[in-house]
């Protein structure tokens, strides 16, 4: 789930595409023979899946700390090449986009509250919502 | 950052990251308990701040006079005192760098960029600060090597660290017969005094060096006899721009604690922070820290380009910052109220960790006297 557009999708789509398993929102990896344990956080804690190699992972921010640069680094990263690889070079279509806009909203404003006597008053109101 | 190429900008942002992260969490600490934070240190030397302008050949990382002012500043809002220590400890390898041989360069340099050994600067005597080139500590000439008589004062890093860099007298009176030798911690006749107890600069020991007929090679010596006045005086501009930075990234910690604590603070049914003195004051305080700034950057050019005033713009540059930068400091305690005497909170330790950047490497007299005598002189 990159921070432009939270899609959490490519490491998914790319998965599907190559028909190979996915770890995503990996925040521990361990190398195991011709497998990968990953240990994922998921809304209800940490899942672990072992998965056979090849896999597509993705990170999730807890999964290391990233390191500093060094000063000679820094001085070398304006000297790398920067190779411009054109997109029909590679055969693949660099327009029109292939994704349509159809509406931006914002959601609607919160609305009010209830406060319920019991706890019977409450489920019922919940059932009654459809929401159990 | 203005005026900032995006390489400085990315020194900068390494060495605030690095300042954050593993240096202001522990400031407190290593100035209570005294601790020399050498793990610290060395993980500093990893990323190239061991011999920052010292040529990569020998493993340093060959930047020029600027961007070791925005690291050294970027560091000191971690850790004044242990950055100081740092910038001493680069002006030393700088000064085997730049006036060794090949064969003592590639058997110091490499040991003390990686921050393996340590170093420290010894000029200083019991007997002459000020009046340096009066110093006394004899160095006879026996053969193949001098014997060392004498002894050191205040030396940062006195007694932990592994390499001396000793300005001695080898000749005739004054400046002309001092020469410049390396010595190593284990030399027979090297021994230290006792740890100073300081107001300040707490996370290095400061320690008398002496030495009692010590036997040194003349393969040790940098440069030629009678030299070594030139050395020590070449290394402390340097060395002087580096205490300015320290000073100048104390000043900008302590203005961003103020500028906190005058929002958060009330009083008289107020944050601090709408008292017009107060904001006037805070002001005056980013004011004179850029001004500051600007001096010590623009003096730091001026010696990396080699141009014939960057010794005066050194000095002047050290004394008009660690000046302001101390009263920056000070009234961002007072602006703290009783809170900012607490050991509790950082400020108190800025300006007790630069004060003495008006005293060493030059007291902020002598940076006058140099001043003067370039006016009227020419």
């Amino acid at each position: 789930q990159a921070i432009d557009d939270d899609c959490n999708q490519t490491g998914q789509l790319l998965a599907a595409m190559l028909d190979w398993p996915q770890g995503t929102f990996a925040s521990r990896v361990q190398l195991e023979a011709g497998a990968v344990l990953v240990e994922r956080e998921v809304d209800g804690g940490l899942e672990t899946l072992r998965l056979r190699l090849p896999a597509v992972l993705t990170a999730d921010l807890r999964l290391n700390e990233p390191r500093y640069a060094t000063l000679p680094n820094i001085m070398k990263a304006k000297k790398k090449p920067l190779e411009v690889i054109p997109a029909a070079e590679l055969g693949v279509p660099a327009g029109p986009p292939r994704l349509k806009v159809l509406q931006v909203q914002e959601p609607p404003p919160r609305a009010g509250g209830e406060k319920v006597e019991s706890v019977e008053s409450l489920l019922g109101k919940l059932r009654h919502a459809g929401r159990i | 950052s203005t005026g900032l190429t995006e390489d400085q900008k990315e020194f900068q942002k390494v060495a605030l990251d690095f300042a954050a992260k593993e240096m202001a969490p522990y400031m407190a600490e290593w100035d209570e308990k005294e601790i020399f934070p050498v793990e610290t240190m060395r993980k500093a030397a990893q990323l190239g701040f061991g011999g920052i302008y010292v040529k990569p050949d020998v493993g340093g990382s060959g930047l020029s006079r600027l961007d070791t002012s925005i690291i050294f500043e970027a560091l000191s809002t971690g850790c004044t005192s242990t950055t100081a220590y740092m910038s001493i400890h680069n002006m030393c390898v700088w000064m085997i760098d730049t006036f060794g041989n090949e064969e003592q360069r590639r058997r110091f340099c490499p040991s003390l960029c990686s921050m393996e050994k340590f170093a420290s600067y010894c000029l200083t005597e019991p007997g002459s600060g000020s009046d340096a080139a009066s110093l006394l500590t004899s160095a006879q000439r026996k053969g193949d090597s001098y014997v060392l008589n004498g002894s050191k004062a205040f030396i940062s890093g006195g007694g932990d660290t592994d390499v001396y860099v000793v300005m001695c007298r080898t000749g005739g009176p004054g400046p002309k017969g001092i020469s410049c030798l390396v010595l190593e911690k284990g030399m027979p006749g090297l021994s230290f005094g006792k740890k100073e107890k300081k107001v300040g600069w707490n996370s290095q020991p400061t320690r008398a060096v002496i030495f009692e007929d010590c036997v040194v090679p003349v393969g040790n010596r940098l440069g030629a006899e009678g030299q070594g006045f030139n050395i020590a005086m070449q290394g402390l501009n340097g060395g002087r721009i580096n205490i300015a930075s320290c000073s100048l990234g104390a000043a900008h910690a302590s203005v961003l604690l103020a500028q906190g604590h005058l929002t958060v603070r009330k009083q008289f049914g107020e944050p601090l922070a709408n008292n017009q003195y107060l904001q006037f004051r805070l002001a005056e305080m980013a004011t004179r820290l850029v001004a500051a700034r600007l001096m010590v950057r623009n003096a730091a050019r001026a010696l990396q380009e080699g141009r014939e005033d960057a010794a005066v713009l050194c000095s002047m540059a050290k004394l008009f910052a660690t000046d302001e930068c101390f009263g920056i400091c000070n009234q961002a305690l007072q602006m703290h109220g009783g809170y900012g005497y607490l050991k509790d909170y950082a400020v108190q330790q800025f300006v007790r960790d630069i004060r003495v950047h008006q005293i060493l490497e030059g007291t902020n007299e002598v940076m006058r006297m140099l001043v003067a005598r370039n006016l009227l002189q020419g």
